[in-house]
């Protein structure tokens, strides 16, 4: 479903030139949960700005649902971003000015969905991270981890192929890191790809797919994870 | 369109600041709608036809100062030079100027008696040569004839047997029907009769501020006067060679008197409406610079509240807003303001048209102009609005993903 070939990132300034990303290779397949890892300024984030159609890459190939990327204007990166994929940003990024059912309402409104078909799938997805009863309260009026809970409702709403998660548990303590992680999880197992940036590699471990990137560069690295082995031993029993 | 709902619901978190915008757009509605319409007022007043040939018309004052000087002798010699002079299409001795701000005025009433109530009426004493030497248009009647004329010494107080009056005089003596007013008698001094033999079509009265400006009347005398005034009217385009001309030869026929103040009746227009036009620059002024500070209010507005919500801004174009999405955010979000600033600015837009026009006598204000003035403003505060919404359009999709 997403295909990365050659990716390469420079940021250029008059004097400097930065390799962000340099032949960068990955392909992620339906209903994998990578993690990245790699240390500061590896270019994770430069990763997942390419990969959430945030940023532009200077040269290779990058193929999302047979779309050839580079070929998208503005407008086509919008449309896609909108509908492919769903964002779970480390510091939430909910809109502070509207309660939580305005807060996942904005992605479908760019949709064009009718307000009866916004309004199923909002009530939904705010009832699957536990929040149905919170709908008019202000993300303010919410700890960290439910704030984190209605970015992963909004995210979901749009029916997105993937979820890329930015440090989603970076900001928050360890009980309500191990609770979005769950969730994660549960929303992995029901067939949501996930691409999930992480400095904790205790989190990383929990992947079915763990990826580094170092100076630019992409390593797979092998997974440990019992939902990693299990799945593996399921293929295994299914090939047999 | 899609974001209506959550745009209104985020002003209404976020309200001071677009309160105050609403309030500067509605102060500036109010001031500026009633603004324009006392400049409306004052420009038609300046374009009203005072009924004379002004573009061909001068003036000036012949001032006698000459003990033995034969006042009647003489004004028949100026006359006749005037009248003679090559361009000169005719000339009267004339005892006030329209528009000059100097003059006589005397009631008239249908009715003889003190109990009667009179009608203010501008007085211009003037001989037969009146109507073509100010280029007035008779529209029903007929002209003095030369017998009509008579002589009125500095102290008399009598008045002729005939008068010819302005359309809008005979208007407000027979408002049922102004023609109606030919060859009726109206009575000046209360009991004084005068025969209306004829009525102009216009011929404004020396008061630019008088309510009854248009009301006047031509009365058939020549002045005994140390003090009088020449009208002359000129043939098109001769008026100014004309000038000095009949300067110097009024001067140089009888040195008992001084000729002085030669004087256009452009200039004593420009010099009667000098304050309108004073007044309409400054209103000019005072609109230009509100809608100026509103449109600096709204840019400063929008460019803080643009920086305030940079995160939120490439959030939303993560999550799948167009830059063009993003523009009409802010341009919806602006013309919500602005509509709660008009709706406002039109209450007290009538509201003080009310309070003026009960005041001042002012006439209320048109519909027409107040929708005028609602279109300005959204205008200016969409152009006003337009280079921050661009800027926001521009802020990159991964700012979401910065962590500050």
């Amino acid at each position: 479903m997403l295909t990365m070939n050659n990716i390469s990132k420079v940021f250029q300034t008059d004097e400097v030139q930065t390799h962000a990303l340099r032949d960068f290779h990955l392909k992620v397949n339906e209903g994998d949960f990578i993690s990245v890892t790699g240390p500061s300024g590896s270019g994770k984030t430069t990763f997942l700005n390419i990969a959430g159609l945030l940023e532009n890459f200077t040269s290779g190939t990058f193929m999302l649902d047979d779309i050839d990327i580079s070929k998208l204007n503005d407008r086509g990166r919008s449309k896609t971003r909108n509908e492919k994929i769903g964002f779970i940003f480390q510091s939430f990024n909910l809109i502070p000015d509207l309660n939580l059912y305005d807060n996942v309402d904005v992605p479908l409104r760019y949709q064009g969905l009718s307000s009866k078909e916004r309004k199923k799938r909002i009530v939904h997805h705010l009832e699957m991270v536990g929040l149905g009863s919170r709908m008019k309260h202000l993300p303010s009026q919410l700890s960290g981890g439910q704030q984190q809970r209605v970015a992963i409702a909004r995210a979901l709403a749009t029916n997105p192929r993937f979820l890329l998660a930015d440090e989603p548990t970076g900001n928050l303590d360890t009980q309500m890191a191990k609770s979005v992680m769950a969730l994660l999880e549960e929303i992995n197992q029901q067939g949501t790809t996930i691409i999930m940036v992480t400095h904790d590699d205790d989190l990383a471990n929990r992947a079915t797919r763990k990826i580094q990137i170092k100076d630019g560069r992409v390593s797979e690295l092998d997974v440990v994870s019992d939902r990693a082995n299990s799945k593996i031993k399921a293929t295994e029993e299914a090939i047999a | 369109m899609q974001e209506l709902g959550l745009i209104f619901r985020a002003l209404l978190r976020n309200k001071v600041g677009a309160l105050l915008i609403s309030l500067q757009i509605a102060l500036t509605l109010t001031i500026m709608v009633n603004a324009i319409f006392m400049m409306q007022q004052r420009s038609e007043q300046m374009l009203r036809p005072s009924g004379l040939d002004e573009a061909n018309i001068f003036y000036l004052s012949n001032t006698v100062f000459a003990q033995d000087y034969n006042q009647q002798v003489y004004l028949e010699d100026d006359l006749a030079l005037l009248r003679q002079t090559d361009g000169v299409v005719d000339a009267i001795q004339i005892n006030a100027i329209p528009m000059s701000g100097g003059g006589w005025s005397m009631g008239l009433q249908t009715e003889a008696g003190e109990d009667k109530d009179s009608t203010g009426v501008a007085v211009y004493m003037v001989d037969d040569h009146a109507i073509n030497a100010m280029g007035l248009e008779l529209l029903a009647g007929e002209n003095f004839s030369q017998t009509d004329i008579e002589w009125r010494a500095s102290s008399q107080n009598n008045w002729p047997a005939k008068t010819i009056i302005s359309k809008a005089m005979a208007e407000s003596l027979f408002p049922d029907d102004w023609q109606s007013a030919l060859g009726k008698t109206a009575y000046i001094n209360q009991a004084e009769p005068m025969q209306i033999t004829g009525i102009v079509k216009a011929l404004q009265a020396p008061w630019n501020g008088w309510s009854g400006v248009e009301r006047s009347m031509l009365v058939p005398y020549k002045m005994e006067t140390t003090g009088g005034r020449f009208m002359i009217r000129t043939e098109a385009g001769r008026r100014d060679e004309l000038m000095p001309i009949i300067e110097k030869a009024l001067s140089e026929s009888n040195k008992g008197r001084i000729i002085r103040r030669v004087t256009t009746m452009d200039d004593t227009r420009e010099r009667s409406y000098r304050g309108h036009n004073a007044v309409n620059k400054i209103l000019t002024s005072v609109i230009a610079v509100l809608t100026l500070i509103t449109g600096f209010g709204i840019v400063g507005l929008a460019m803080f509240s643009i920086n305030r919500r940079t995160k939120q801004i490439g959030t939303r174009r993560a999550l799948g807003a167009t830059k063009g999405q993003i523009m009409s955010f802010f341009m919806i979000e602006n013309l919500m303001i602005s509509s709660f600033g008009v709706l406002l600015g039109v209450a007290g837009a009538i509201g003080l048209n009310i309070w003026l026009v009960s005041t001042f006598s002012m006439a209320p204000i048109t519909p027409g102009l107040i929708l005028t003035g609602v279109i300005v403003l959204f205008v200016v505060g969409q152009i006003a609005v337009l280079y921050p919404a661009m800027k926001a359009a521009k802020i990159s999709p991964a700012i979401a993903t910065r962590t500050a």
